[in-house]
């Protein structure tokens, strides 16, 4: 008998996937549509932070300026290089991947906080590259990338909505088949002790760099859709410590070891961060709101808003305990032989 | 010789930790390496698992030349250890904890679910052999200091090492634990692995070894059976104080 919990979560996952498909149906008009739009980029863009994040453990705040070269690598393709829309998305998207070959082979030898300022230096070292050389890059007077769709406002948000909607599920699909893979098992391990992982045979650096790659090259497919469906990049707002700062916010809030963690933040952040702008506008007050979602996700939910509702949830639901302290030894030889027989 | 360890040296800053160690051990032995603290057993350790890159000196596993390479290689060619401080992966289930000492030979091996039947029954038959399997879905961090130790020696046996390094096993263990490790690593002698023990409870270490080696000082200055180690004058001035 499927446990009460797990009945729960699967409904929980069927109506968020049913409300997102059904958004733009439901959105009162071309703003909010635009927001939803926003919203579904910061969850793929999470999702993709979450590969690093939260199977090595590793906090990257540099997915900003990975998400950039996407765009950029996007849009430049397309107007200098003259390719179609999507043709450019993928290659800027594999482009990206190839350079985080050695951006990755340096920053992954250092750990903690090395690593994280490390990941805040390859920010600020493209956003100077980007903006001083203008000539290629359009500087700070910004890249104007054409639109691939010759259709309505609106029409254009939904389209690009669901293109978004898509590539999350495609993002999600992935991490949950490295999730439950040997592969993923050794980045865990990793997560939890790098050393005593390299001990029992798992060549750390290999696997810290292949899922970096990973994790680059669709950050780079939310960047570069993101520059399709904005149409005008600025160096500015596209290697900005602040989107590494809100994927890190999204995915701790969520959850880092839950496959929904990353876009479950997304959307509280997302939504609270749109909303601190229509009410605010442009003042700081909107950081201040951030900063303050969390503090208070680190004080009282340190492992994220999913793993709290779980907790919650098994707290009612007795029976469904999994503590080893209130299971004798006899009781769990039991389920196991009762699973040694069954089809699992 | 199944494990030769040869002139090798280490120093961190002004401290020499390990002063020209030559040291070779015979198959299918207990060997217990003692000393007094510093002299040099753990960074003898950590150099031969590649943990610490010695400055000089060579380390020869089983006819394959392991100087200098990296941990993981040096695991992969049958040479397993524990930690000094037992070391596991808390957030992870013992039974997780265990899987991740098979880490894939290739890339596509990588993508299989790491649940699969083979792995984890042998997996859960490691658990059972060291008496932990009833605590095989709890997080290692939920369990006890010697549950710990346990779980530890599991996954180093889960990846078939031939030589198994221990560093101090009988640390913080209570009499009773103390004994079970004792018969088990025995037993595992008895089945042909090679065993390296660094131990301070000289009970453990007489009763246990076939072969003894003491440091001094980053070098060995006496080794044999231990009858004859619990007799050695130099050995006697060095450590046991007498």
């Amino acid at each position: 008998m499927p446990s009460v919990s797990r009945v729960l979560k699967i409904a929980a996952i069927v109506l968020v996937a049913a409300a997102i498909l059904a958004f733009p149906s439901l959105a009162p008009n071309p703003y909010v549509l635009s927001a939803g739009v926003l919203v579904l980029n910061y969850a793929v863009l999470a999702t993709s932070w979450n590969f690093v994040g939260g199977f090595t453990g590793y906090i990257s705040l540099g997915h900003g300026a990975l998400a950039g070269l996407g765009g950029y690598a996007t849009g430049l393709l397309v107007v200098k290089g003259g390719l179609p829309a999507f043709a450019a998305l993928l290659v800027g998207a594999a482009l990206v991947a190839a350079v985080a070959v050695p951006v990755g082979f340096a920053a992954l030898r250092v750990r903690g906080a090395s690593f994280v300022i490390v990941s805040i230096a390859l920010v600020l070292i493209l956003l100077l590259v980007f903006q001083s050389w203008a000539s290629f890059t359009g500087g700070s007077r910004g890249l104007v990338v054409p639109r691939p769709f010759d259709l309505s406002r609106p029409e254009h948000h939904r389209v690009f909505y669901y293109l978004f909607a898509g590539l999350l599920a495609v993002a999600l699909l992935v991490w949950w088949l490295i999730d439950r893979s040997v592969f993923g098992l050794g980045l865990k391990s990793i997560r939890e002790d790098e050393d005593k992982a390299e001990a029992l045979g798992t060549a750390t650096f290999a696997y810290k760099l292949m899922v970096f790659v990973v994790s680059a090259g669709f950050t780079a497919l939310a960047g570069g859709l993101y520059a399709l469906w904005f149409g005008d990049l600025d160096p500015v707002f596209q290697f900005s410590i602040l989107t590494g700062s809100y994927l890190v916010l999204m995915a701790l809030l969520g959850g880092v070891r839950q496959l929904f963690g990353p876009l479950t933040g997304a959307i509280i952040v997302g939504v609270a961060l749109e909303y601190f702008k229509v009410e605010y506008g442009d003042t700081p007050l909107h950081l201040v709101a951030t900063g303050l979602l969390l503090a208070l996700v680190v004080l009282f939910m340190p492992d994220g808003v999913l793993p709290a509702i779980g907790d919650l949830i098994r707290r009612f639901t007795p029976g469904d305990r999994t503590s080893i302290r209130e299971v004798s030894a006899a009781e769990l030889r039991d389920q196991r032989l009762q699973n040694a027989g069954g089809t699992r | 010789m199944t494990l030769t360890v040869t002139d090798l040296r280490k120093s961190f800053g002004g401290v020499t930790a390990l002063d020209g160690a030559t040291v070779a051990f015979q198959p299918g032995r207990i060997n217990a390496l003692i000393g007094p603290n510093g002299s040099g057993k753990t960074t003898f350790f950590n150099c031969v698992t590649g943990m610490i890159k010695a400055d000089s000196g060579t380390v020869v596993h089983r006819g394959r030349d392991l100087t200098g390479k990296a941990p993981h290689t040096i695991a992969r060619n049958g040479l397993g250890r524990t930690f000094q401080l037992c070391r596991t992966f808390p957030r992870m289930t013992a039974v997780e904890n265990v899987l991740a000492a098979v880490p894939p030979k290739g890339l596509i091996s990588g993508l299989r679910s790491a649940r699969r039947r083979e792995e984890t029954d042998r997996a859960m038959g490691w658990l059972t052999r060291l008496g932990i399997e009833h605590l095989a879905h709890a997080e290692a961090r939920d369990m006890s200091w010697g549950q710990q130790k346990l779980l530890e020696l599991a996954g180093v046996l889960m990846a078939e090492p031939q030589t198994v390094l221990l560093d101090e096993p009988a640390g913080g263990v209570n009499p009773a634990l103390l004994d079970r490790i004792g018969a088990l690593v025995r037993e595992l002698n008895a089945e042909g692995r090679t065993f390296v023990i660094v131990e301070h409870n000289m009970d453990l270490v007489m009763s246990i070894s076939d072969h003894i080696v003491v440091f001094d000082r980053g070098r060995p200055i006496a080794e044999g059976p231990p009858a004859a180690i619990r007799t050695d004058e130099r050995v006697l001035g060095a450590y046991l104080g007498v």
